[in-house]
């Protein structure tokens, strides 16, 4: 599904992604944990095509395809989501407005009908009750006002109604009450399929409870140093990182 | 002194309109028209809007004009002036308790008591535009609501005009103490004509105004016209300004906190394109303390169009506490498009809370990306951005029915302007 390749990426001149590797199959949830400032949602903001951050060496396919060159939009349709950690807010476009117009360009792209104002309103309201979110909170602005914990509950809405192939989470579950920690897992398990993967960043083993990852990685300073199964994360919530100063372990994708 | 007004001029010494409980008033104002100059480029307050279009404009309607659609689902009362006179005909529904809808000239002499005290009062600096009105009304309303009555049925007073035609028509609004009301302008018209329509409210102690004026004169439809609202103590105005532009269209709004503890919202949307000009002159006068003003001045220019926003707001030495805001956004679409704006502060009390700020909108990055990371394409993204920047205001307004109806109409004119 996902194979990332010795991937350089900078911001702003300065690189943040120094030789990253990480290969995600069909089907399987990985989790990436690792220190703040470690470059995970720099590594989510490359693989989704934001501006500014440039691709220095390193490949990225997605099925097989190339994404590096692709627009934003491009890869979108091509099956990526990324949950931001910070959703951004867009007074004046509605929620609805703006799944419609996602929902649309995505079908569009990939050849078919697009659905009727009632179809979406319908998938919308579903999700809604999904996530735990009032149906009008549809038709407020795109995450203005929300909450944080409502505006990761946004988030995971999206995913529902875009049904991805590929879905990178970003912190999802920070800022989150238990409640609704439950509602993003259980909203990422109700997705999960045989054609269909999850990355999903974290800092806690909680969220992992509930999402069974099959691997856990530990990205630090750009790359992923260690590499192993969910008994990973339990050793890092006992340990924490500091180990990560005391042995150069190099680590490889799975 | 230009032809045009002394034109004008000539006319208004004829012009009786039967209303001779106001007689006094229309001397007034014309010996003052008498004296004012024309503008030129040099006039400050007309710098960016040449008259000299007015120039050619010489009257006289030909056919007839439109028939003014309803708003479903408003249950709006309708007054409606078709080139600038009441038509009574399209008046049809009972008036709910508490309001009354009197013609000027048939006001009696209760009405005519305290109408005659308000009338050419509300706008403390006398306006040319405004004078031309006083002299030159053929027709108006006096509407008024009881003290502490709540009127549900928005009031929805409508400009109609045929091709030629020149209106020139009056509206006073009365609410009294803790009256509750919703009064919509709307000036309709694509064709040769040419209007001034004032309105005057007082709004009374406690009692709330919700306030919309539609200026959807488009093409060679010219306008001058004007708003002006007196809040007394505890008062509050919700005030939403929708402007197309045309050859000529001014409005001016003037919101005087006459009492303490006021509150004044005012919001204005203008969307432009083609050689389009729409000026905007807002005026707010913070005499009394404690008084609230938060304006939100939005406009998009496309094409060669060109938008003139005026902002002043004067706190007068006794008006402490007052918390004023201007907010002043403008996202340019085309290099030739043209913006003139202009905050005026003029704070003389010194513990007061006063912010403004006027930019040039570039396009917001963050919501581009987050767009596209759904698979908006750019392009598409900035349009929904853009228009979205102008509906933040439209989900603003207290009136939903009228948000969904106006949402269309701004929508099908945002996706005629290009982006160059
Ligand atoms: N625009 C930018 N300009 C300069 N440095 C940046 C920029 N964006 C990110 N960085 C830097 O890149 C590094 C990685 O940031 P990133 O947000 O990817 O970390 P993270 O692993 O997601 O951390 P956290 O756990 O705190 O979310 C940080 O040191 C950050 O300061
Ligand atoms: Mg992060």
């Amino acid at each position: 599904m996902l194979k990332v390749k010795d991937l350089y990426a900078s911001v702003e001149d300065k690189t943040i992604l120094k030789g990253l590797s990480l290969n995600i199959k069909a089907g399987e949830v990985h989790a990436i944990m690792g220190p703040n400032g470690a470059g995970k949602s720099t590594l989510g903001y490359v693989l989704s095509g934001r501006e500014g951050y440039s691709v220095e060496g390193g490949s990225a396919e997605l099925d097989g395809k190339d994404i590096l060159d692709m627009e934003a939009d491009e890869r979108a349709c091509a099956g990526l989501f990324l949950a931001f950690q910070y959703p951004v807010e867009i007074p004046g476009v509605s929620n609805l407005e703006f799944l419609k117009a996602s929902l649309d360009a995505q079908r569009k792209m990939q050849g078919v009908e697009p659905l009727t104002a009632t179809e979406i309103l319908k998938m919308a309201r579903a999700a809604c009750k999904q996530v735990h979110l009032p149906i009008e909170f549809l038709k407020r602005g795109v995450n203005e006002g929300f909450s944080g914990g409502e505006k990761k509950r946004n988030e995971i809405l999206q995913m529902l109604m875009l049904q991805p192939k590929l879905c990178i989470l970003d912190e999802s579950d920070s800022g989150l009450d238990i409640d609704a920690l439950q509602v993003v897992a259980e909203g990422v398990n109700s997705q999960r399929s045989p054609d269909r993967s999850f990355l999903i960043v974290t800092h806690y083993q909680r969220l992992l409870d509930y999402i069974k990852p099959d691997f856990v990685h530990v990205l630090a300073d750009g790359k992923i140093v260690k590499s192993g199964g969910p008994e990973l994360a339990l050793e890092l919530e006992e340990n924490g990182y500091g180990w990560l100063n005391d042995n150069a372990c190099e680590g490889q994708g799975a | 002194m230009s032809a045009w007004l002394e034109a004008c001029i000539a006319r208004a010494d004829d012009n009786t309109a039967g209303q001779s409980w106001l007689a006094a008033k229309r001397q007034e104002s014309l010996e003052l028209l008498r004296e004012s100059p024309w503008p030129t480029r040099k006039t400050e307050a007309w710098k960016y809007t040449p008259l000299r279009v007015l120039q050619g404009f010489s009257g006289g309607a030909v056919g007839s004009a439109a028939v003014v659609d309803k708003i479903d689902d408003l249950n709006s009362i309708d007054l409606v002036f078709v080139d600038g006179n009441f038509d009574t005909e399209q008046l049809s529904v009972e008036l709910p308790e508490g309001l009354s809808v009197t013609r000027l000239a048939d006001a009696d002499r209760a009405t005519q008591a305290w109408a005659a005290k308000r009338f050419a009062c509300i706008k403390p600096e006398r306006h040319l535009f405004g004078l031309v009105n006083d002299v030159l009304f053929s027709d108006g309303v006096i509407i008024d609501v009881a003290a502490g009555c709540t009127i549900h049925q928005p009031i929805r007073v409508v400009q109609q005009l045929s091709e030629g035609a020149e209106a020139h028509t009056r509206v006073l609004v009365r609410l009294g103490e803790g009256a509750k009301a919703a009064v919509i302008e709307q000036c309709d018209g694509n064709s040769e004509s040419f209007n001034t329509l004032v309105a005057e409210y007082q709004i009374s102690a406690k009692a709330e105004l919700e306030h919309y004026r539609f200026a959807f004169q488009v093409d060679k439809a010219m306008s001058v016209g004007g708003c002006h609202f007196d809040l007394a103590e505890r008062a509050q105005l919700n005030s939403t300004l929708v402007g197309f532009g045309s050859t000529l269209s001014r409005v001016d709004v003037d919101i005087h906190h006459g009492g303490e503890h006021t509150f004044a919202k005012f919001n204005a949307i203008y969307l432009l394109d083609g050689r389009e000009l729409f000026d905007l002159h807002a005026t707010v006068e913070h005499a009394n303390p404690n008084g609230r003003t938060i304006e939100n001045i939005r406009c998009i220019i496309a094409d060669h169009a060109k938008a003139v926003f005026n902002g002043r707001i004067h706190i007068h030495r006794d008006a402490q506490k007052v918390l004023a805001e201007l907010n002043n956004r403008n996202l340019l679409l085309s290099d030739h498009a043209e913006i003139n704006t202009k905050p005026e502060l003029e704070i003389y009390a010194d513990d007061v809370k006063c912010a403004h700020g006027a930019t040039i909108a570039a396009m917001d990055e963050q919501a581009l990306y987050y767009l596209q990371s759904r698979g908006v394409d750019r392009s598409k993204a900035q349009v929904m951005l853009s228009f979205g920047f102008i509906n933040e205001l439209v989900d603003q307004m207290p009136n939903q029915i009228l948000a969904e109806w106006l949402r269309p109409q701004l929508r099908q004119r945002f996706s005629q302007m290009e982006v160059s």
